[in-house]
């Protein structure tokens, strides 16, 4: 640790303070010279008073998973989040614009585990054998962080750029579609605003999940059955406007809407 | 000798010598799109008369980002003959280019002719077979730097591909995976969606393109359908391969 417990209560009351007004913040790194490790404190002590306050957590999200997003961030490991079961949204269901602050969406695959993942030194054949399903997902990623100007630090801290997820209704199996190489659009007006392959993800939307599940186990949280995992983009940050719909399709897995309201 | 036969014979001239060439459109500001479309007939005419064949087109342009990197709103499109074919799983000489760059396309090709403005469900009843595809684009202008016009006289950047196997058409080709790899390393990730969404709207527009210089596509020339991600610039020893959903992986290795 390089900060005070004291600085990390701090943090975490200007991240749910950017929440509560609707208001974002300057960068963290700005007022707290914080490693990674003092970024996951700040985003735990955020999870210890979001669950407190009666919010159940549903998952976690993996960020940070392209070798792209990686550099630009000048770090070589994705990044997780916490997923609330009230993030969680069907497909096509009216989003509405006034609960978040800079929206953008990513096009994802999410797993849903049908036991728990908390042995030690856990194995792909455990992630694999642990996966009831894949859905196709949005991420609808969100910046507590003024003007998206974040680093590492930053969007560990707020949760991992956290906003809101839309599921699709289809579940897959594993062996019932190629989860490497599915091809992955999002379409806007009938028009591809972003794509991309399974690949994008780690290499392997499954080495996402291995990583998440050795971190879980690392910090005290392991996954557990009934949890979901949004396992990273599949393309590029794709921007989001108000009243306007947003379609996502991974070959395989069927396709789910985002609906934005004001 | 004619302006554009001209600029014909220059472009010719460069492609076959592997040298970059000034834009046309700097100095010749009234360069119009048309005449473009022209200069590329003549300078494609020089390679038939020195015995190459004719073996098909390529569409270009086709992505959004692509189309807003240089302006436009439509795609363009280029000649492809026999002597640009690269075989699968050898190696491409990277001096007889000016500047290679690899991106990663579906294929088509005709088993019906096809011209004018068609549906999607009449240019798919034309196709004969899909695959996976790498073009090798090599603007012969200097830092690959052109506007609209040079890139069309430029027969679209076209200069070479490869090719891999043939399927029937009876696969859904909305949105395929593709991953460009470089020495086994994954570097450009995309979809057949980035094809204007669909790569049979490329096909689509093949047809009625090609009909306005008076051509048509014939049975057997295949349709290059255009580039799915940015297209990766090449270094010699780099062996570039592309794997497509459904479709299989294709190679080829960079040689001096």
């Amino acid at each position: 640790m390089t900060i005070s417990q004291k600085e990390i209560k701090q943090a975490a009351g200007l991240i749910q303070e950017a929440y509560e007004t609707h208001q974002p913040i300057a960068p963290l790194r700005d007022s707290f010279d914080m490693s990674i490790e003092d970024a996951y404190a700040v985003q735990e002590e955020t999870t210890k008073h979001w669950i407190k306050s009666g919010r159940i957590l549903s998952g976690r999200k993996i960020g940070v998973t392209s070798k792209a997003v990686q550099g630009q961030l000048g770090v070589d490991q994705p990044d997780f989040g916490m997923l609330f079961s009230d993030m969680a949204y069907a497909d096509g269901q009216e989003i509405s614009m006034s609960h978040l602050l800079q929206p953008r969406i990513e096009g994802e695959i999410a797993f849903y585990l049908k036991s728990d993942l908390d042995q030690e030194n856990v194995t792909l054949a455990e992630v694999v054998a642990a996966i009831d399903y894949a859905v196709a997902a949005i991420e609808v990623v969100d910046s507590r962080i003024d003007d998206w100007n974040i680093q590492i630090t930053d969007t560990i801290a707020d949760n991992a750029s956290s906003g809101l997820y839309v599921l699709g209704s289809t579940p897959v199996e594993l062996k019932d579609f190629d989860h490497l190489n599915c091809g992955m659009v999002i379409e806007h007006r009938g028009q591809p605003v972003c794509t991309g392959v399974g690949s994008a993800c780690l290499g392997n939307p499954l080495n996402a999940c291995l990583w998440l599940a050795k971190k879980m186990l690392l910090v005290g949280r392991p996954l557990k059955a009934g949890d979901l995992i949004l396992s990273g983009a599949l393309g590029p940050l794709t921007p989001v406007s108000v009243n306007e719909s947003y379609e996502l399709k991974i070959n395989g897995l069927g396709s789910v809407r985002a609906n934005f309201t004001s | 000798m004619d302006r554009l036969d001209a600029y014909a014979e220059k472009l010719d001239t460069a492609a076959l010598t592997a040298t970059d060439t000034p834009q046309i459109s700097v100095e010749d500001n009234s360069f119009t799109v048309d005449e473009a479309y022209q200069v590329q007939a003549k300078s494609i005419d020089r390679r038939y008369a020195r015995g190459e064949k004719r073996i098909g087109i390529k569409m270009g342009l086709t992505s959004r980002a692509k189309m807003i990197q240089v302006g436009v709103d439509e795609v363009i499109w280029g000649r492809l003959t026999n002597k640009m074919v690269l075989e699968e799983g050898g190696t491409l000489s990277k001096s007889k280019f000016v500047h290679p760059r690899i991106e990663p396309e579906i294929v088509f090709i005709m088993k019906k002719e096809l011209k004018g403005n068609v549906t999607a469900l009449e240019a798919m009843d034309a196709v004969e077979a899909i695959g996976p595809a790498m073009e090798v684009i090599d603007s012969r202008y200097e830092n690959f730097k052109f506007a609209l016009t040079d890139v069309i006289a430029d027969n679209s950047s076209s200069s070479g591909l490869v090719i891999g196997n043939w399927h029937k058409p009876d696969i859904d080709i909305s949105n395929l995976g593709m991953r460009l790899t470089v020495n086994g390393q994954d570097t450009m990730f995309g979809s057949s969606a980035a094809i204007l969404g669909h790569p049979v709207r490329s096909l689509v527009s093949a047809a009625r393109m090609v009909e306005q210089s008076g051509e048509t596509l014939k049975p057997g020339d295949i349709v290059m359908a255009g580039g799915a991600t940015e297209a990766h610039a090449v270094s010699v020893g780099e062996t570039v391969s592309l794997t497509v959903q459904n479709l299989g992986t294709i190679s080829i290795t960079v040689e001096a």
